[in-house]
């Protein structure tokens, strides 16, 4: 190739290595990356503009299939941001419920992270291994929710439904298994002289560049950054929960899968706590606003029957008022941006998605980088398109 | 004009405005059942209360004037337990009928129940059940529903002027009973103002439920005065006619006619094609040849029996321009003084 010429490549939306339909158009000279631009919005579902025709209970499902590798953590921003809007104390209960779901779903969104990057970079083995652990998960999601991958577990003012006992026999089997699993992971990589190799060094952010490119997560966290958003502001009860915040020093790919790593540790230390020490109690608040009359009751109670009709026909009414409320979820900051306007539905929803701005930071994170290290970089800020397009 | 205070809010209003209608003026929303904008004050459902000059016996908004230098509460504590005790009156004997209920999604009275976060009102039966005694082919009276607010009576009284139907008073077991049977036209105008299903129609019963209704604002066809209509339409059928309070000549009026007969549209015995009889035999025919035949058919007839052999009768459902073209076509074009008019449907 003539000297100084450079050539442009498309990654994506198709690359089995691009996580989702994100699409890099990099340009290359020789190996090196020169300029790299992520192009968005394959996945466009209208989320945000689905959510303002929507009453506030049935948003909740859309909340899901954001992030659908961690979908219960997405249910947790949405109704902690529903619930500040409306002013509800959730009862405790559902407080440490929610917790478990939220935790369970961090660690479900590891494991596809951690599968597909090791699988991305030539660790066949580590995927099977993790969808192995994740199918676990799968199986709590089913017993208390019904659903696997996007369980929709939570409602404004409290959860679905209360445990059952199949419920905490499993959660309590996934927290004593999950730590050796979690040994074998680190068997597998930690000090594997390839993926040291091809991880250590490579796609470094200082923390301050971190900051000004609006990364949260573990993304920051892998800089040396410890802010989470659970440590800093908790919600749901966070703050009953001894738990730590890893962080990395370089910020490179291999500091970034650290912290995850960690993460899985301390996600499963908080659901260990959560599980044994939850809370007798409802697990919804009870007000005629917003709580769904009980079936029993609509057959004897004009009252009961009534409100159920307003709530099923339109739903709860919101105040006029706005809020923003911000979660961490599996991939960092996640807000919701609520204006209601007094009525069934939100006048506007506008989500802070943490991935849009980890896809934003990609430019800065590939140039001068080879071309195979591009899709080490992309797997270690794990992105998920379905929150960046929305 | 008087100037008072309601809720803390400064308002300037004529004089004779109700206290209810000050507060809506000015944005506040106290909740109502028997109240209707197009009702004299009917004052009979208690859920309008409000506190004056902060005296704690409460009195109805909705027929008390606002006065001068006047200071009112809308949202008190004690207002609210207040609504809620009468309310419950109103529910005590009130028929679980909502999920059969025609007008379950759009009830006023679903809506002030969750508006109050009512609890706590079990259903206990009547010790004599009421029987409906008011009832017309084409509106049905649901006695165990009717909450006794007196909005149909007083519809019937001061909208239509007729007053074929009243309340028997009788505590607890008071009801609609018809007055005069034959002064009722079933216009409907009881119907559109009932706040709950008690009053409905007996054409589009299970027919559809107003939240799959799509609503399309037409005009009617019967007669020339153009009263503006909703047609409830569901899966492309028209399931019912409403109208809006708001809109059009006839104000959420209508006649028997235009609030029930509506069922022509989708009937399967309409005509689709001109038809021409041949051999006598109907067959189908375009426009084109229909009309043809049809001038045809009047030329030669005009010119064997003269034009007195042809008369032209013309229909109310026509507008006032349509008919004249009607007659200038019967004289100028067929030459003849023999047109006359259906006069009504």
């Amino acid at each position: 190739m003539a000297e100084g010429k450079t050539i442009t490549l498309n990654m994506g939306p198709h690359h089995p290595a691009t996580h989702g339909v994100l699409r890099v158009e990099v340009e290359l000279d020789g190996e090196i990356i020169v300029k790299a631009t992520p192009y968005i919005g394959y996945l466009h579902r209208g989320i945000e503009k689905l959510a303002e025709s929507k009453n506030y209970q049935q948003a909740i499902p859309l909340s899901d299939r954001l992030d659908y590798a961690s979908a219960s953590a997405n249910n947790m921003g949405y109704c902690t941001a529903v619930e500040k809007l409306m002013g509800i104390e959730v009862p405790k209960r559902a407080q440490y419920l929610r917790v478990i779901m939220a935790e369970l779903a961090r660690i479900m969104g590891h494991h596809l992270w951690i599968g597909t990057h090791a699988l991305d970079i030539g660790a066949m083995t580590v995927i099977f291994y993790a969808f192995r652990d994740r199918e676990m998960i799968m199986d709590i999601n089913e017993e208390i929710a019904g659903y696997r991958l996007t369980p929709t577990f939570f409602r404004i003012g409290g959860v679905a439904a209360d445990t059952t006992p199949d419920f905490i026999k499993k959660v309590r089997e996934f927290v004593k298994w999950f730590p050796k699993a979690l040994q074998g992971y680190h068997t597998l990589l930690t000090e594997n002289k390839i993926w040291t190799t091809r991880t250590m060094g490579i796609g470094p952010i200082s923390a301050k560049d971190a900051i000004n490119a609006g990364l949260t997560g573990p993304s920051l966290r892998g800089s040396g950054v410890a802010y989470d958003i659970r440590k800093a502001f908790p919600y749901s009860s966070y703050d009953d929960f001894d738990f730590k915040i890893p962080v990395g020093e370089k910020g490179d790919v291999y500091d970034r899968y650290l912290v995850r790593m960690e993460e899985f540790a301390q996600s499963i230390k908080i659901i260990d706590q959560a599980i044994e020490n939850l809370p007798e109690g409802p697990v919804a608040i009870d007000s005629p606003w917003i709580t769904n009359p009980d079936l029993v009751s609509v057959q004897t109670d004009i009252s009961e029957l009534a409100r159920r009709f307003v709530l099923h026909t339109k739903g709860p009414v919101g105040p006029d008022k706005e809020v923003y409320h911000a979660v961490e979820g599996a991939k960092g900051e996640l807000g919701f941006y609520l204006v209601g306007d007094g009525t069934e539905h939100p006048f506007r929803m506008k989500v802070r998605s943490p991935c849009f701005y980890l896809a934003s930071a990609l430019p800065r994170l590939l140039v001068g980088h080879m071309i195979a290290d591009a899709i080490a970089i992309i797997g270690s800020i794990d992105v998920v398109l379905g929150e960046i397009d929305r | 004009m008087v100037s008072a205070t309601i809720d803390n809010r400064e308002i300037s209003v004529p004089e004779g405005t109700t206290i209810l209608e000050a507060a809506q003026k000015a944005g506040i929303d106290i909740p109502t059942l028997c109240h209707h904008k197009r009702l004299p004050p009917i004052g009979s459902c208690n859920m309008c209360i409000v506190e004056i000059n902060g005296n704690t016996k409460p009195v109805n908004s909705c027929n008390s004037p606002v006065e001068e230098g006047m200071k009112v509460a809308t949202d008190t504590k004690a207002l609210h337990e207040q609504r809620v005790v009468n309310l419950k009156k109103i529910l005590k004997h009130h028929a679980l009928d909502c999920p059969i209920c025609d007008k379950a999604g759009e009830c006023d009275l679903q809506d002030v129940v969750y508006r109050l976060g009512v609890t706590d009102a079990p259903f206990e039966p009547r010790e004599n059940p009421r029987i409906a005694e008011y009832s017309t082919s084409l509106i049905r009276y649901w006695p165990e529903r009717c909450i006794l607010c007196q909005r149909c009576v007083t519809a019937c009284n001061a909208i239509k002027g007729i007053g074929a139907i009243d309340i028997k008073s009788d505590g607890d077991d008071g009801q609609i009973v018809v007055v005069d049977a034959d002064k009722c036209k079933s216009c409907g105008e009881c119907l559109f103002v009932c706040p709950t299903g008690a009053l409905t129609e007996n054409l589009s019963r299970y027919k559809g439920r107003p939240w799959l209704e799509n609503r399309v604002e037409t005009t009617c066809t019967y007669c020339g005065c153009g009263c503006q209509l909703q047609l409830k339409v569901m899966d492309n059928r028209v399931i019912g006619v409403t109208t809006d309070v708001d809109r059009g000549v006839n104000q959420g009026s209508l006649c028997v006619k235009g609030r029930f007969g509506y069922e022509f549209i989708g009937d399967e015995n309409r005509l689709t094609t001109p038809l021409i009889k041949e051999n006598g035999e109907f067959r189908e025919a375009s426009w084109d040849e229909a009309l043809d035949l049809t001038a045809q058919k009047f030329s030669s007839i005009k010119e064997e029996s003269g034009p007195d052999s042809i008369a032209g009768l013309t229909s109310a459902k026509c507008t006032n321009e349509e008919n004249y073209l009607f007659q200038k076509f019967m004289r100028a074009v067929i030459g003849t003084n023999n047109v006359d008019h259906c006069a009504r449907l």
